[in-house]
């Protein structure tokens, strides 16, 4: 039972009860960490990050990188804010379109020209970037709707807001289309050998575009909604995000080789992350501590999913062995000993 | 990360296929005639040629240009890019700023050793465990941010002393950052092709078993690279700390993404293996150019945003142009 709960299809979930169990450890029975409002506050972090993490994470999945979540956020985030006045639904549809547009088309770039993802993706920040600049002038837009924004973070049964359940719903929709339909079994396929998938007659170069796409519209979603709830959208770049969305995929257990992860895990480890953020903040723990532990883990997790890690573990015993063993061969031999 | 880049062929697949030199010699034509036309773009371009606009874009050319001499042998070394050299800067310009009581000299190389110990930390990493090279430098980003944020408590770090105004003075007419500047491509250039380091870094970018096979030590290769990357954002920021004579962690915001893209601009390879400091300073150059124009011609300043990024996006498809076999 202990090696199924820290195999990699239960690690996510262990360990977000392991980072609750800290918690509930340190809180001591004062109530600060487990009290409704902190799980809202969970939950509103949730909003934001998980839906970035389930594109950057699905992404990874298939063995590549999307570096563009960054800017697609702020991008949809303006493009909502700009078109959505009057209708807000209209706004979350443009946002969303423009994510999904944009993705698709670096799926295509990648694909067609066999390019690195990275590479594209990259192009495709900073363009984006430089489109957001362009709609918003360079400045702060307010969006007056105030009523939407105050609708959207309304707390729902004091847990949820419609925010949130919007971003749960994704990760609902995403692990449904995953674990029961061929598209999912394409998409592990496609991450763990393309080559092989390629030639059992699986369409790679379709999967890749449609996750690129699925990855844009994720961002999109989750910027659009954040813009919405703020009442306000800026053009500075959102590469704040990158870094937590990066750490909440890995630590919910998808691989950067490609082919493990599956939503939910990725959802378990977008909870640890803003678990721990409210959670020490709700201790009383200043904002740069979480910078550190997030960087820590994402740091640990680098080492221990680098491909070398095992050979550099043997390696440094059979030399300290072999070291140990040509000392003791060469003793007697030394003229110094005799 | 795409591991299978070889072409397959098909029985739909009716494009012609030009042969690898032809391929080559395009690519080549669509880069000569690039250049010439923006040349031709900027000297048609009232007041390209002031003292005053040069001077600007040396000054816009040295600052980017110092990260991206370093993030060169990131790329080079086949580990793409770092997404953390631009708060190495900031955290090695205040690290400049408060250690300025040791002397120039002293608060120079205290802060060129900052920059060198947080980036060799970093490549040991990918070095040695085959770390995968983005994650470690968002781990990076995280890590240093939260650190210096903790130091400072997000506060202006003022200088220490004065006598940093040694670096934004004028030599011989030029601004010393671009002469600084201009040093440090030197010093990358002869290191990379003058040393069997530079070698053994174009070779572990090119083909990191082969280059192991042969005996190259390619967790200390990479190590080195790093090491390089991080003394160079270190010297950027102490010119920037001494332009704007005090500093905060948003000093090196947004210079990673500028440095990869000049360093993609100049032409060396994502893929690593391939490229050189020379290249990044074409790179640097050119997208500062385009910029300047831009500015000169009256266009929006956000736009510069959005053209760097086209300029990008095109310079990585033409570059498949030219590689595919």
């Amino acid at each position: 039972m202990i090696a199924a709960a820290i195999g990699p299809r239960w690690r996510p979930f262990t360990i977000l009860a392991g980072a609750v169990a800290v918690l509930a450890l340190m809180d001591r029975g004062t109530g600060y960490f487990f009290s409704l409002a902190t799980l809202f506050s969970v939950l509103q972090l949730f909003a934001t990050l998980g839906p970035v993490a389930l594109g950057l994470g699905l992404s990874m999945l298939v063995r590549e990188f999307d570096l563009s979540v960054a800017s697609m956020m702020s991008l949809a985030g303006c493009i909502a804010v700009l078109t959505g006045v009057g209708s807000p639904a209209l706004g979350l549809l443009c946002g969303v379109a423009a994510g999904l547009g944009a993705g698709a088309i670096q799926g295509v770039i990648m694909t067609r020209l066999r390019l690195n993802s990275v590479g594209v993706t990259l192009g495709g920040l900073l363009t984006l970037q430089g489109i957001t600049y362009v709609l918003t002038a360079n400045q702060t837009i307010a969006y007056p709707n105030l009523p939407v924004a105050l609708a959207l973070n309304r707390p729902i049964l004091h847990l949820l807001s419609v925010r949130s359940a919007a971003a749960l719903a994704v990760f609902v929709l995403a692990a449904l289309v995953m674990a029961w339909t061929r598209i999912g079994r394409d998409v592990v396929a496609t991450g763990s050998d393309r080559r092989a998938s390629r030639v059992a007659g699986v369409k790679t170069d379709r999967v890749i575009i449609g996750v690129f796409a699925a990855s844009g519209a994720c961002a999109a979603l989750a910027g659009v909604l954040l813009s919405y709830s703020l009442g306000a959208a800026s053009p500075v770049a959102l590469s704040d995000v990158l870094a937590p969305a990066a750490a909440a995929a890995i630590v919910g257990g998808v691989s950067v080789v490609g082919g493990r992860g599956h939503p939910l895990g990725i959802a378990a480890g977008v909870l640890t992350l803003c678990i721990l953020r409210s959670g020490l903040s709700a201790i009383g723990v200043t904002p740069p501590v979480h910078e550190i532990v997030t960087g820590a883990i994402l740091a640990a997790i680098a080492v221990l999913d680098g491909p070398d890690l095992a050979r550099r573990l043997v390696t440094w015993r059979l030399d300290r062995a072999e070291r140990r063993a040509t000392a003791a061969a060469a003793r007697p031999l030394s003229p110094k000993a005799r | 990360m795409t591991a299978d880049a070889a072409p397959r062929p098909t029985l739909g697949d009716r494009r012609p296929r030009l042969s690898g030199a032809a391929r080559r010699r395009v690519a080549l034509f669509i880069r000569v005639f690039a250049l010439g036309a923006l040349a031709a773009w900027s000297l048609a371009t009232p007041g390209f040629l002031s003292p005053l606009s040069i001077i600007s874009l040396l000054n816009a050319v040295s600052f980017i240009g110092c990260v991206a001499v370093g993030m060169t042998f990131i790329t080079l070394t086949g580990n793409i890019m770092s997404l953390c050299l631009g708060v190495t800067l900031s955290a090695a310009a205040l690290v400049f700023l408060s250690s300025l009581a040791l002397g120039i000299i002293g608060a120079l190389a205290v802060a060129l050793l900052f920059g060198i110990a947080v980036t060799a930390a970093q490549g040991a990493l990918v070095g040695y465990f085959r770390a995968n090279p983005i994650l470690v430098s968002i781990a990076a980003l995280a890590l240093i941010t939260g650190i210096s944020e903790l130091v400072t408590g997000g506060q202006r770090i003022y200088p220490a002393a004065a006598g940093f105004e040694l670096f934004r003075g004028r030599l011989g007419g030029l601004p010393v950052p671009a002469l600084i500047f201009f040093a440090a491509v030197a010093i990358g250039e002869i290191v990379l092709q003058g040393t069997r380091f530079g070698r053994a870094m174009r070779m572990v970018g090119s083909n990191w078993r082969a280059a192991e096979l042969v005996g190259i030590r390619t967790e200390r290769v990479v190590a080195g690279a790093y090491a390089l990357a991080g003394a160079f954002a270190g010297l950027s920021g102490v010119l920037l700390a001494a332009r704007y004579g005090s500093g905060d962690m948003e000093l090196g915001a947004g210079y990673d993404y500028s440095a990869i893209a000049a360093v993609l601009v100049g032409g060396t390879a994502i893929q690593g293996g391939q490229g050189s400091v020379l290249r990044t300073m074409i790179g640097v150059t050119v997208i500062a150019a385009v910029q300047v124009v831009l500015l000169l011609r009256g266009f929006d300043e956000q736009l510069q945003y959005l053209v760097t990024g086209l300029i990008v996006l095109g310079v990585i498809m033409l570059h498949t142009i030219g590689e595919r076999e």
